[in-house]
């Protein structure tokens, strides 16, 4: 009886609210609902994301607000309206995403992801490229590579993302009809035969940690042709793509010798997929000032962050700006943080505090911390 | 006695005088005495009460020089050179400097405002007319057919300017002088386009686009004569090095380039390539082949072209961005960006 009620209630509350919608599919999502906040499934948001891909302040946030919901806003349902007005026997189209410092592209990446998984794409995701390549911590496991003769391999970095592939993608992988073109040979004795499961793929790298850069490179390939013959189709996502372009990389070789992007193999692997000559695919990336270091964030445009050699890698590409929150989308927000409790006070203060964040959302959420 | 006594006051003169009474008839001054006396304060410090002096006015004073000028003057005479402001010499009512509230601007007179700023009081229109007047014998006749800017531009194309300086001082030498400067347009110069680009190259920011002028200025020598002919040289020099054809000058590569074409680029590439790969047709174009493969051919592929020349020409903003967000939508195929509530 008290928990029918609480049933009843919550339905009642969840119709009464304005800032939120019931509707939890992303491909049913359209322009009436920009602004207002959908909430994740928790399991799915633990496949999804748990290896990387939602911020880690908003990561925080979900945890306080005991509940993960995104925002729909209007390039995430561009992409998807391109994407579904897309022509999948032509070459694989790439999105970029740009825009200032914490206007939401990750999250909006988040949405997009979710739209993937829902559409049965294979997903293909890196959560954070300045993961690998910048963000150097005590003991960076660093190897040459075997295979590829002046290479620096990141093991263990490979090895955690077939780890999030592989949780991202069980339900294709468990499936099994995903089979392997050729044979890999990877020692005397270790060997994946043309025709194993993807998955027997993706457990060898993870497995034996010190063949994960290769496997991720076999991976890529794998997937392509896959794409190509039509089995699956592919959504590829790369959050930060730009540092894999900037000149240096922070990592050193034990000689001290500095490493550029294009040295490390799984650049390559993903520099090799993100081109467009692969069919059945959609490539979404995202251009970041984050992802390079201070002295070259002037500018958030994509030229700017990706050079012209990477302007002209992923050319042409469809360049889509992830802004700062319009009036609606703000006063929507604010509410829901009033709903969580999270924004208290007297109503100006929304006015004041729209002026003070500019519309930011990363902004904004920081500044409703303390309030 | 002992009225004496009390009576008694060193220094003070009235005292001998009621002494002597004193002596004469006692029963006087002692009625006298008890009608003198009174409280007086102690003046300990002796402080002299100050007696306001005051100032001493000459009666002779005579009215200001302005108010006594004739309304016909030759003002010329008055003002005749540069110098800062005077009160009675300018029979004008002027007012300068902070304004309290409700008071009017301080007047002319000993007016720090107006005598820090520069005037202009000598150079009225009919002095000006008159010195026009005065220098005219000695000027020569402006051509007829140079009648407009066009005609002088066309047979002048070199502009020299020079500055002369005259003062009334013990030398009548000016270091600024010296300075020469020269212009002209880059259009007059017999230039093609690679001796262009290198001229462009070795004059710098000498060269204003807007006004397509080259502007050469020396200072470095003492003399005018000689930074004239410095000017020249280095016209001379930047144009003839500028149609020299040095060997390295064919190294030059596709980044060296001043502006951005299209059909050389990796972009052309691309393109070319994912038209073939959308058409499923084979591709096997060589370089060359792929830098003539006309652009028109592609749907929406000239104004792709325009869109990321434009792009890279310009530089990355806003608007070209917007334009290359169109073109690409429009040559791949995908809907039009929807307009923002």
């Amino acid at each position: 009886m008290l928990s029918r009620n609480i049933r009843f209630l919550a339905r009642r509350y969840s119709q009464a609210v304005t800032f939120r919608t019931t509707e939890c599919s992303p491909s049913q999502h359209n322009e009436n609902q920009i602004g207002l906040f959908y909430s994740l499934n928790n399991d799915l948001c633990k496949q999804l994301f748990a290896h990387g891909g939602l911020p880690k302040s908003y990561m925080k946030q979900t945890k306080t607000f005991t509940e993960t919901t995104l925002m729909v806003r209007l390039p995430a349902l561009e992409i998807m309206n391109c994407i579904k007005a897309t022509d999948f026997d032509k070459p694989a189209i790439r999105y970029l995403l740009y825009g200032e410092i914490g206007a939401g592209k990750s999250l909006t990446l988040a949405h997009l992801l979710h739209y993937a998984y829902e559409d049965g794409y294979l997903i293909v995701h890196v959560p954070w490229v300045s993961e690998w390549l910048r963000r150097v911590p005590r003991h960076k496991e660093m190897s040459n590579s075997q295979t590829h003769e002046g290479f620096v391999d990141l093991p263990l970095d490979a090895a955690a993302w077939l780890l999030h592939f592989k949780m991202q993608n069980q339900a294709h992988l468990k499936k099994g009809d995903l089979k392997i073109s050729k044979e890999y040979v990877w020692s005397k004795r270790e060997k994946t035969p043309q025709g194993a499961p993807l998955a027997e793929l993706v457990e060898h790298g993870i497995t034996r940690v010190k063949y994960s850069c290769d496997v991720v490179d076999a991976l890529v390939n794998e997937i392509k042709i896959l794409s190509n013959s039509k089995q699956c189709k592919t959504f590829v996502a790369i959050d930060g793509f730009n540092t894999f372009l900037y000149p240096l990389t922070r990592l050193r070789t034990p000689t001290k010798k500095k490493v550029a992007p294009e040295e490390v193999t799984l650049t390559t692997s993903f520099m090799e997929l993100t081109k467009n000559d692969w069919v059945n695919g959609v490539i979404v990336l995202t251009a970041d000032q984050l992802g390079v270091p201070p002295e070259h964030q002037e500018s958030h445009l994509p030229k700017y962050l990706l050079y012209k050699k990477g302007f002209e890698h992923i050319d042409p590409f469809v360049p889509v700006e992830v802004g700062r929150y319009s009036e609606r989308e703000f006063f929507s927000c604010a509410s829901y943080y009033r709903d969580r409790l999270w924004l208290r006070g007297p109503p100006e203060t929304e006015g004041e505090l729209k002026l003070a964040s500019a519309c930011n959302p990363y902004k904004f959420m920081e500044m409703c911390a303390p309030l | 006695m002992s009225l004496f006594i009390r009576k008694y006051k060193p220094g003070v003169v009235y005292n001998t005088q009621i002494l002597w009474r004193l002596n004469s008839t006692t029963a006087e001054t002692q009625k006298q005495g008890e009608e003198e006396e009174e409280f007086r304060v102690l003046d300990i410090l002796q402080k002299k009460t100050r007696i306001q002096k005051k100032a001493a006015r000459r009666a002779d004073i005579q009215p200001d020089r302005s108010e006594k000028m004739p309304t016909d003057q030759n003002w010329g005479n008055v003002w005749p050179g540069p110098r800062s402001f005077h009160p009675s010499s300018v029979p004008l009512p002027i007012r300068q400097g902070y304004v309290p509230k409700g008071q009017a601007p301080p007047g002319k007179k000993a007016n720090a405002e107006l005598m820090k700023i520069p005037n202009f009081l000598h150079l009225t229109p009919p002095v000006i007319k008159t010195q026009c007047e005065a220098i005219k014998p000695f000027c020569t006749e402006w051509p007829k057919l140079l009648n407009s800017e066009e005609a002088i531009e066309k047979h002048y194309p070199v502009e020299v300017i020079t500055s002369d300086y005259c003062h009334a001082s013990p030398t009548i030498r000016n270091p600024l002088a010296r300075i020469v400067t020269m212009r002209v347009k880059l259009s007059d110069l017999k230039l093609d386009s690679r001796a262009r680009d290198k001229f462009l190259r070795l004059v710098g920011d000498k060269y204003d686009e807007k006004t397509d002028l080259v502007t050469f200025t020396a200072d470095r020598c003492p003399v005018r004569k000689q930074n004239l002919d410095y000017v020249n040289y280095l016209l001379t020099a930047c144009y003839h090095e500028s149609w020299t054809v040095e060997d390295w000058e064919k190294e030059k590569c596709l980044e060296d380039m001043e502006y951005y074409d299209f059909d050389m680029h990796p972009s052309k590439k691309n393109l070319v390539n994912w038209f073939f790969m959308s058409n499923n047709k084979e591709n096997n174009l060589s370089d060359d082949e792929i830098k003539s493969f006309d652009t028109s051919s592609i749907p929406n592929g000239v104004e792709y072209k325009n869109a990321v020349s434009e792009l890279f020409n310009e530089g990355e903003n806003v608007t070209t961005l917007k334009n290359y967000d169109t073109a690409v939508r429009k040559l791949l195929g995908l809907p039009e960006k929807k307009v923002v509530d």
